[in-house]
């Protein structure tokens, strides 16, 4: 029998170690991509994975199963997370990992590589409340009630940093590609 | 290709890519590690409060088989005259009394009242007898006279494994 997220985290949060181990197994792929793709820095993705983690067997006590999913209440610390080291960093000075592409076999060929990253550094050059919509919608395929409880803003809120965010980035593609 | 579909296209390009991303395993290790430093933490949290649980319990146990003397406030005793008698008269010899039986106290004891909302899965315990104040008799529901709210009153806490107080019933001794 497949347990729900909350169950593990109900278990987890008396002691159990297999249900929490599961969670994390399940929750952590997530966790990592959104923070990568908030910040570009792979080296920040782990610290935020961890540090959500942790901060879930803190707090996890607060999460209340009516007012959203268990990986929304994760976004929502690990946003918390990424958005003390964005104010703590300058976005010029984040270095973007080239780690991020990913493995050069996953390429097609070299025009889609350069695609992908074009894409990337635009959503990464983003002002960070419509990153993050981008980022949990468009990118983690979160719902916009999902992304809401995230974030900690109406739905309506997200749907409006989506529309303004997806409109940014293709100025910023279309001015690359005149480029 | 309209701009919004050209975006949502190149965003799904992105995430297709990035979706085999994951922590490193050396993150795990240290998650769990963590987790297991925490729970450990937390038994020894619990283990001490159990222990200070059965030392009170101990204490107050002992306090009430040694009671302190009680302080008497001396009574005023009137004088009366002496009269001075000519001669001794002989007193007359006591006859040995029947002594009465002394009779045990008998014990009464309340109903057990839970001390929590949701109690954890009972396995094992132990019943301590201790003294508490009557006013403790108020909380649980049971009528106390107001003149007697600070008696002292006997009391059974039943403590359960993990050192929690379950429940408590109160304790009075019939002549």
């Amino acid at each position: 029998m497949i347990l729900t997220d909350a169950a593990l985290l109900e278990q987890a949060l008396t002691g159990a170690e297999d249900a929490f181990t599961a969670l994390y197994r399940r929750r952590q792929g997530g966790v990592y991509r959104f923070a990568l793709q908030m910040t570009g820095s792979t080296a920040i993705a782990e610290d935020v994975t961890q540090e959500a983690f942790l901060a879930l067997l803190l707090h996890g006590t607060r999460y209340d199963e009516a007012r959203g999913t268990v990986a929304s209440f994760l976004y929502g610390i690990a946003r918390n997370l990424v958005l003390r080291r964005l104010d703590r960093r300058a976005w010029a000075e984040l270095e973007i990992d080239d780690e991020c592409a990913g493995p050069e076999d996953l390429l097609e060929d070299l025009t889609r590589r350069e695609s992908i990253e074009q894409v990337r550094q635009a959503v990464l050059s983003l002002p960070p409340v419509f990153r993050e919509a981008v980022v949990l919608c468009d990118l983690q395929d979160s719902s916009y009630e999902e992304a809401a409880m995230a974030l900690g803003c109406p739905v309506g809120t997200v749907r409006s940093r989506l529309n303004r965010g997806r409109a940014m980035l293709a100025r910023k593609l279309r001015g690359a590609a005149v480029v | 290709m309209s701009s919004n579909n050209w975006i949502s296209s190149a965003l799904r390009a992105l995430a297709e890519h990035d979706s085999g991303l994951e922590a490193p395993a050396e993150v795990e290790t240290r998650v769990l590690a963590a987790f297991r430093k925490k729970r450990a933490r937390r038994k020894l949290k619990t283990v001490a409060l159990a222990s200070l649980a059965v030392a009170a319990g101990i204490t107050l146990f002992f306090a009430r088989i040694h009671p302190q003397p009680k302080q008497v406030a001396p009574v005023p005793v009137r004088q009366q005259p002496i009269a001075v008698a000519a001669a001794p008269t002989p007193l007359p010899k006591a006859t040995p009394k029947a002594r009465p039986v002394k009779r045990q106290p008998r014990e009464v004891v309340t109903q057990f009242f839970p001390l929590l909302d949701v109690a954890p899965p009972f396995e094992s315990g132990e019943l301590l007898r201790v003294t508490v104040p009557a006013s403790t008799m108020r909380r649980v529901g049971l009528p106390v006279n107001e003149d007697h709210l600070t008696d002292r009153v006997y009391a059974d806490v039943l403590v359960g494994q993990e050192g929690l107080a379950r429940a408590i019933r109160f304790v009075s001794y019939e002549q």
